[in-house]
């Protein structure tokens, strides 16, 4: 009988320091995923010169490829969009996860085109590269016209996988935070005995990482709302307070430091 | 005194080889013998892709069967298709194979499709269907990452290697595993920028044992229409059509003699 009550004060346990995790990730950024892959389409159309770079996104109910982030002059329209991932050129690297760019595009009078208008532009070539996380494809990156050059080389097919490479880890980390909810909404629903719906499951996840602990561990909570703070901050601000962490840090690690 | 008794495999090998008696040495291998006045006719080549369109002029008939798979209660279905190609890619592929090989017959197998999302065990059906149905070129733009596929597909390349069918992948540039295209029985074929669809390169530090022009390349595509792309997957089937060549002027070579052809005959700088 004891084992059984150890077994699910670990499980508890467990469960807590999950759905603590979660609040953490939750807490620090409202959404980490979108600030990163943001940042990678930043540096894919500034390296590359190019009108637009964006990433789709897989996402199910209905199977669509949604556009999350773009940059560049003609990557605003782009956002919000999608695409079914048996559609188009953004569909076909996703399907095959194999990199392709074409240039001439216009060349086919039907290419892609009614997706493109609804963007407000029209590209007269393009290149894609999947974005594979572990063995799944997960989105697409795409970057629309170079002004330098009419088309793309094979040393841009690769410089866009080594970004692709990136927006997929950055997906991946971020996953995490998605995970534990819906690790969550499984064990209360597993737990349960009567049927839950999904609103009563949805509130009992809520109140399981809302408060977690807050009393308790209230100067931690107080540096987790400070760091998600910094989300404006310049690099050279970040550095500054990086520095000063480092050093708290070695101080906390000193042996002798005083209780 | 009897014969020494030895294991099947080892048999072709007794006697001094005398089973194994080769006309051709491999230094005497040009491209004159290679594929010289070679079009390619008598040979089935099956791209495994979106699906051909077969009133493209740049496939000027030579379209002999469609087929795609089906995903039918989770199971993998070959079915007669009539959707043509869904993105343009396989039509892509079979102009490219035609400008080298224009007397192929082309098999289309359409692996890709709204309900199949690039799924592996589509893509494995398909490739098994090309194997059995007995072409002796097939052409493949995927690959696939899982895992839990590679015991299959591996059986099936070797099938395909065993029955003589030459296997003409696209190598995937995402790092990582990569089925089957990085099977060392498979052609794994890579790009390089040299506009010249004849010139093709052997690497002999595999996986990727062959390149071929795969930047700027002219292409057919979607609803009768035309562009220019880049990417290892218009590279493939440059190799394809070239091994086509071969194979209809020297039926019954074997895969890894195919291979051999490519490399002696490929661009690559001689000392």
């Amino acid at each position: 009988m004891a084992s059984d009550h150890d077994e699910l004060t670990a499980a508890f346990h467990l469960l807590r320091e999950a759905a603590r995790r979660s609040a953490v990730a939750r807490q620090l950024q409202g959404d980490v995923e979108q600030a990163l892959l943001r940042s990678i389409v930043e540096a894919t159309a500034t390296l590359f010169d190019a009108e637009a770079a964006s990433i789709a996104i897989f996402e199910r109910e209905p199977d669509r490829l949604e556009f999350r982030v773009a940059a560049g002059a003609q990557g605003a329209g782009a956002v919000g969009l999608s695409v079914p991932p048996s559609q188009g050129i953004v569909g076909y690297v996703f399907s095959t996860g194999q990199a392709l760019a074409l240039s001439d595009v216009l060349a086919d009078p039907r290419f892609d085109r009614r997706t493109a208008e609804r963007t407000g532009y029209v590209p007269r070539s393009i290149a894609a590269v999947p974005l594979i996380d572990g063995q799944h494809p997960v989105g697409v990156l795409q970057v629309l016209d170079k002004r330098g050059s009419a088309t793309f080389s094979l040393r841009d097919m690769e410089l866009l996988g080594a970004f692709a490479a990136q927006a997929a880890a950055a997906i991946n980390a971020t996953r995490v935070q998605r995970d534990t909810s819906r690790l969550l909404r499984e064990v209360f629903r597993e737990l349960g005995d009567v049927e839950l719906d999904e609103a009563a499951v949805e509130s009992l996840v809520s109140a399981a990482t809302a408060d977690l602990d807050r009393d308790e561990e209230a100067p931690f909570w107080r540096l987790v709302d400070q760091v998600s703070q910094l989300n404006g901050m310049t690099d050279r601000e970040l550095t500054l307070v990086s520095d000063i962490l480092e050093v708290v840090g070695r101080h906390a690690t000193r042996p002798g430091r005083r209780g | 005194m009897t014969e020494p008794l030895l294991p099947a495999w080892s048999e072709p090998f007794a006697g001094e080889g005398s089973g194994l008696l080769r006309s051709v040495r491999v230094d005497a291998i040009g491209r004159e013998w290679a594929w010289g006045g070679s079009t390619g006719a008598g040979v089935t080549v099956a791209i495994i892709d979106s699906g051909l369109e077969r009133q493209h002029q740049a496939l000027h008939g030579r379209v002999v069967e469609s087929v795609a798979v089906e995903m039918l209660d989770g199971e993998p279905k070959v079915v007669p298709d009539d959707a043509g190609d869904l993105f343009g890619h396989g039509t892509a592929c079979g102009g490219i194979i035609l400008g080298l090989a224009p007397d192929v017959e082309l098999v289309s197998v359409r692996v890709l499709g709204a309900d199949l999302r690039g799924k592996g065990a589509a893509f494995l059906a398909g490739l098994e269907w090309a194997v059995e149905r007995g072409v002796q070129v097939a052409n493949l733009s995927l690959s696939s990452k899982s895992a839990a596929l590679f015991p299959a597909f591996h059986e099936v390349v070797d099938q395909a290697y065993f029955r003589g069918t030459a296997l003409v992948s696209a190598a995937n540039n995402v790092t990582g595993a990569s089925y089957p295209s990085l099977f060392a029985s498979v052609f794994s074929v890579a790009a390089h920028a040299v506009a010249d669809p004849w010139r093709i390169y052997y690497n002999p530090a595999p996986p990727v044992e062959f390149g071929a022009w795969g930047v700027d390349v002219p292409i057919a595509w979607k609803d009768g229409g035309s562009t220019v792309a880049t990417g290892n997957s218009f590279a493939a089937p440059h190799i394809a059509g070239l091994v086509a060549l071969i194979v209809s002027k020297h039926p019954g070579l074997s895969p890894f003699e195919l291979k051999a052809v490519l490399a002696a005959v490929a661009d690559n700088p001689r000392s």
